[in-house]
């Protein structure tokens, strides 16, 4: 019974010590040296351009989507409950900014028809934002988004904010920041 | 005579721990955040029989997503053609080490499998490892019928257990919340078990209230932010179960059937100290069980069914799921 008590605290010892930064998590700010002027996903960086459908079968880029806008605000979703709730958050947020244009982007429904059931099945039917049925993940890729991933690109394509969306008051500083 | 008294006397009261067991394994493991979106990978309870020194417990759970509430407690399908699970493996072991104190460990495995219309994913890590001590109060004496006041005493366990972010958390080096298998917070609960057998049945109460710990965050799901700290709210969780003790034929094997409720709360979020109104949730969940020991009481079989009610108001900003258990479990005499 020894040996099977040893085996066991080895175990477990073997498998902690193989976690990830949890046990001792780091707060220190490791973000990278912004590159402006490059094409990526990285705040300061041109964002990558794209062509994608809304849920009405109409074409948005990303010239057509920043056309008379100040800025233009993608947030990914996966129909969860957070992003339920993000999105309801996020809803109050647009009448304060009628000069930023308000995305929900769906990159998990295969068909414009899903994403368009989906969005009226949450109920963001006529709340304010366009979803764009990101089939084939184009956007994902290309803006490195997952679940709650929240991007903001200026008039100029520059991204300004690419993040989780959190409580979205990092969101709300840099539209309020917009010239 | 006597000594047949005395056979099934302790028949029943080894089978008051099975049921113990079955209760606290049907109940305990509640399933912390579902799978794919927002981590999971739980622990299960694990206590020693009065009776012996130690438990070894493997068991496999699936755990079926089929839409969620919303922060109103609105009832939400899922997207058309998504078909979202996780399984895990949890292993765990107990170990008695003085005659009312006990300790135990539980790490999870973790598999997600996700697949919607437009994208699939498949995904494994470690899960939250949960680490348990545990103080035994009071002990019930499973009485077939109440002759004595002290036949009334219920069995009381009181318990802390930490729970170790062992699992691939939104803050690791991952680029989806497809990947994630855990929360990435400490947490400190302080456990409360109050359980009374009546012979063939017993009722149990289990409740748990546990505090997150604050953590730094520099980085999101691979990508390096603005560092910010972070707390995840408070957690209260009840269950309630009723067993019921089978006596299979002459030899002493038991089947015990356990039906529970149980509550999950979890408060707020907090963000460099401000609430985050987007993140508590509410649970409220229903489950049946099985549990087959032989007449040692040193082996047992059991299986779970933990099913969300899915309609309106049965819950908050949390997926509706239906989680399977089958496990086994050896008790060292």
């Amino acid at each position: 019974m020894y040996f099977v008590r040893l085996c066991s605290l080895i175990l477990t010892l073997s498998l902690l010590a193989g976690c990830g930064d949890n046990l001792l998590p780091s707060g220190e700010d490791q973000r990278p040296p912004v590159q402006t002027g490059t094409t990526g996903p990285a705040v300061g960086q041109q964002a990558p351009v794209f062509s994608v459908a809304d849920t009405n079968g109409n074409i948005f880029t990303l010239t057509s989507a920043l056309a008379n806008r100040k800025a233009i605000v993608l947030y990914f979703t996966m129909w969860c409950p957070i992003c339920d709730a993000h999105a309801s958050n996020l809803q109050e947020v647009i009448p304060s900014f009628p000069t930023v244009g308000f995305y929900l982007v769906d990159y998990v429904s295969g068909t414009v028809a899903d994403a368009r059931s989906a969005m009226i099945a949450d109920g963001f039917a006529d709340s304010g934002f366009t979803t764009l049925a990101d089939i084939g993940n184009h956007l994902l890729f290309g803006f490195q988004g997952t679940m709650g991933s929240t991007v903001v690109i200026d008039s100029g394509g520059t991204i300004l904010l690419n993040e989780d969306y959190k409580d979205g008051t990092r969101l709300q500083a840099v539209l309020a920041s917009l010239p | 005579m006597t000594t047949l008294h005395a056979i099934m006397r302790h028949a029943f009261s080894t089978s008051i721990a099975a049921a113990l067991l079955a209760g606290a394994a049907a109940l305990s493991p509640l399933p912390v955040q579902a799978g794919s979106c927002c981590g999971g990978g739980s622990a299960t309870s694990l206590l020693v029989p009065r009776y012996a020194w130690g438990v070894a417990d493997l068991s496999f759970d699936t755990e079926l997503y089929d839409g969620y509430w919303n922060q109103e407690g609105t009832h939400k399908s899922d997207p058309p053609g998504s078909d979202l699970r996780q399984y895990r493996l949890n292993l765990g072991y107990a170990q008695r080490f003085a005659s009312d104190w006990q300790a135990s460990v539980t790490l999870p495995y973790v598999w997600n499998d996700n697949s919607y219309s437009g994208l699939s994913s498949r995904s494994n890590g470690l899960g939250d490892t949960t680490v348990s001590l545990w103080y035994e109060a009071l002990v019930d004496n499973s009485a077939w019928r109440i002759r004595h006041p002290q036949d009334l005493i219920p069995g009381i366990t009181l318990g802390l257990s930490l729970l170790l972010p062992t699992g691939i958390s939104p803050y690791d080096d991952v680029t989806s919340s497809f990947d994630v298998t855990g929360r990435g917070f400490y947490r400190l609960d302080g456990n409360l078990l109050i359980e009374k057998t009546v012979q063939p049945w017993n009722l149990s109460l289990q409740l748990g209230y546990g505090t997150h710990f604050e953590r730094p965050v520099n980085r999101e799901y691979g990508r390096y932010v603005e560092p910010y700290h972070k707390q995840l709210g408070d957690r209260f969780s009840g269950s309630l179960s009723v067993g019921y003790n089978y006596y299979l034929g002459a030899g002493g094997d038991t089947l015990t059937g356990t039906a529970s409720y149980v509550y999950l709360h979890e408060g707020d979020a907090s963000i460099n100290g401000s609430p985050d109104r987007t993140s508590g949730f509410h649970k409220q969940s229903f489950g049946g069980g099985l549990t087959y020991s032989n007449t040692d009481r040193d082996w047992s079989i059991r299986a779970a069914w933990n099913h969300a009610i899915q309609e309106n108001g049965w819950g908050k900003n949390f997926p509706t799921t239906d989680i399977i258990t089958v496990g086994v479990r050896y008790v060292f005499r």
